[in-house]
């Protein structure tokens, strides 16, 4: 009986192995298949595209912003203050002559800046401290997440003022600011992933092969705990771009001439019964770009859970 | 008693050995009681033989095997690998202790990282402990790989590329990878379809064979185990009831609740008439177990001095142990 079901088992496995040998030049492409699977789901939803769409609209003006620009975003021209859009100001011009379509899109540059390494800096804190919180628990999580409830118990654009305000105004220090402002937020999801994957037996099986906690933290479970990472990340990136624009807007962002788009709003301001194409063009463009981010986390969020594909 | 002596000393005592997972309750967290896992467990596994660990779900042999491997910290006892004691291994000594006692899991749908190829996992470990690297690494990957029944290029798989069978012949060419001498088997078919338990069955017997490997099998499967089995050792609420040599055991077993679970397995001999032991009620909550013996509370032949006197597991006839006031009357 147990030789029997030796043998026919053994040819079961010949015959699989058979099949599974003629794809056997395939598993480089097999390797990728999850990633495949994710942009599949995404291309078939048609608000993550639209997002997919405007984000790569802004990408690409911003990266060639010097083939767009029409003029010199800088150069004032006192003579042509505040003329609504024509076909020489395609966006107008602002109080002092410059070309708004000009300093629009060198500002997307800077928003698109402040958004991505905002994010790297609060991912590149957050994770490892929410990693190291959930895995190793006790007395080190209890403190670790009762600091992180007085950073949350913050809004996240008022610890942002704060931190400007130490740190000083301009670009850099406002990408530090958000950065700081989302560590929180990370911290708490990585920890709540890390809790529900460490009980896993892959991981219980990691340490009884004697494997360090380093490896097991960043080798075993934070691979597994990419998805909402990834996710949270695409809504963040708008967070910061729209926390940006709100320091520039007071004044404690980039400062003048730098185009950033929260800064033109605020200058904008003045003249909004004048010329209001000074405040509804940056305005919508800050809409837009966030607006996009937000479409493409949500498709992600949904592409890249398996029970909602 | 003559096998035990010609097998020579126990690769692994266990003494005492117990596991309390605390209960908090309210606000502070403040712990408010203890559910007893594992409450004084003792035995010894002999090189080369299989221990079988039964009993019914939640009576603790899953933790007793997790808590040998310090998967979990015991809550007090001693387990003495080949007379090293593990519990108290630090560094160097635990890392080679790892080495030579591995893990085979329930599920092995959730014993592999999904994110890993199978070999990138195993050549981890063998990494880890400078055992090889680089394509040295890489062939032993592959010869574990083929032993437990794949093919090489499996190594470049992901698990969910593969079927629960072949899952748990990669858990098991995982366990395999450092050479170890003993191996805790928890539970490792109970996962899988009942066509594919028998080749599991048949890989872990051929590896016992040729690696002379030692198993503390867990199993609630009773015809598995008298398959499998040397010596059986029956848990009951954290606790050990009866412990014997497979044969005897089930020509005969002593202990009523060993022969309550004897009598459920189905006889394949419509002729046979069986008299099936029907326990009722539940079993007790291990948060509060009864006063005296564990089990009294079911017992069709529970006596008054049960409800008082925990019954020690103390030796028998023929090498067997049993923990029963019946067995061995209170004076």
């Amino acid at each position: 009986m147990r030789t029997d079901d030796r043998t026919t088992a053994t040819a079961a496995i010949q015959e699989a192995a058979q099949d599974h040998g003629l794809q056997d030049g395939a598993t480089v492409r097999k390797k990728t298949s999850e990633l495949r699977e994710v942009i599949r789901h995404l291309v078939r939803n048609r608000a993550a595209v639209i997002g997919l769409v405007i984000i790569g609209g802004f990408v690409f003006t911003s990266v060639f912003a010097p083939l767009f620009a029409t003029h010199e975003p800088l150069r004032t021209e006192l003579g042509n203050r505040l003329q609504p859009p024509s076909r020489e100001h395609l966006l107008g011009t602002d109080e002092l002559g410059r070309d708004l379509f000009s300093r629009m899109l060198y500002g997307g540059r800077i928003s698109l800046n402040i958004g991505v390494i905002s994010v790297l800096i609060g991912v590149m804190i957050g994770v490892p401290i929410g990693a190291i919180s959930g895995y190793f628990g006790g007395r080190l999580d209890i403190l670790t997440q009762r600091f992180i409830d007085i950073m949350i118990a913050f809004p996240g654009i008022l610890l942002a003022i704060v931190v400007v305000t130490v740190l000083g105004v301009g670009v850099e220090n406002v990408m530090i600011a958000t950065g700081i402002a989302s560590i929180p937020i990370y911290a708490r999801l990585v920890r709540g992933s890390v809790l529900a994957i460490k009980e896993q037996s892959y991981v219980a099986a990691a340490y009884a092969a004697g494997l360090g906690d380093g490896r097991i933290i960043f080798r075993q479970i934070l691979p597994n705990c990419l998805a909402p990472i990834i996710v949270q990340s695409t809504f963040q990136i708008a967070t910061s771009i729209l926390w940006a624009a709100g320091l520039g807007f007071l004044g404690l962002g980039a400062q003048a001439p730098t185009p950033e788009w929260g800064a033109i709003l605020s200058n904008g301001r003045a003249y909004i019964r004048t010329a209001h194409h000074l405040t509804t063009y940056p305005g919508l463009a800050i809409l837009l770009m966030v607006l996009g981010f937000n479409l493409v986390g949500d498709g992600l969020r949904d592409a890249l859970d398996p029970k909602t594909r | 008693m003559t096998e035990s002596a010609a097998a020579g000393a126990p690769v692994l005592e266990v003494k005492q050995l117990r596991k309390y997972f605390p209960i908090r309750t309210g606000v502070l967290s403040r712990i408010s009681g203890y559910v007893r896992a594992v409450d004084g467990v003792t035995f010894d596994i002999r090189p080369g033989e299989t221990f079988a660990l039964v009993g019914e779900s939640g009576c603790g042999k899953s933790t007793t095997g997790r808590t040998i491997l310090r998967l979990t910290g015991a809550t007090d006892g001693e387990v003495h690998y080949n007379g090293e004691d593990v519990l108290a291994a630090s560094g160097d000594r635990m890392r080679r202790l790892r080495k030579a006692m591995q893990i085979v899991f329930q599920d092995p749908y959730s014993a592999l990282n999904p994110r890993m190829t199978v070999g990138t996992a195993i050549r981890e470990i063998l990494q880890v402990h400078g055992v090889a690297s680089g394509p040295q690494a890489r062939e032993r990957v592959e010869e574990l790989l083929v032993r437990c029944g794949l093919e090489a290029y499996h190594s470049w798989r992901y698990p969910h590329e593969f079927s629960g069978g072949q899952r748990q012949r990669v858990v098991i060419a995982r366990a395999l990878a450092l050479d170890p001498q003993f191996i805790v088997a928890d539970e490792p078919i109970s996962a899988l379809d009942v066509s594919i338990q028998s080749q599991i069955i048949n890989l872990l017997e051929d590896l016992q064979d040729t690696y002379q490997l030692t198993y503390l099998f867990i199993s609630h499967d009773l015809s598995v185990v008298r398959h499998m089995a040397d010596r059986v050792g029956v848990m009951y609420l954290g606790k050990l009831v009866e412990v014997a040599e497979k044969r005897e055991f089930y020509r005969e077993p002593l202990h009523p609740y060993s022969q309550a679970l004897l009598s459920a397995i189905p006889v394949s001999d419509p002729a046979i008439r069986k008299t099936r032991i029907i326990l009722k009620g539940d079993v007790p909550s291990p948060a509060n177990p009864p006063a005296g013996c564990p089990f009294h509370t079911r017992c069709p032949v529970a006596m008054e001095v049960c409800r008082s006197v925990v019954p020690e597991l103390k030796p028998t006839t023929g090498g067997r142990q049993v923990a029963c006031h019946l067995v061995h009357p209170v004076s």
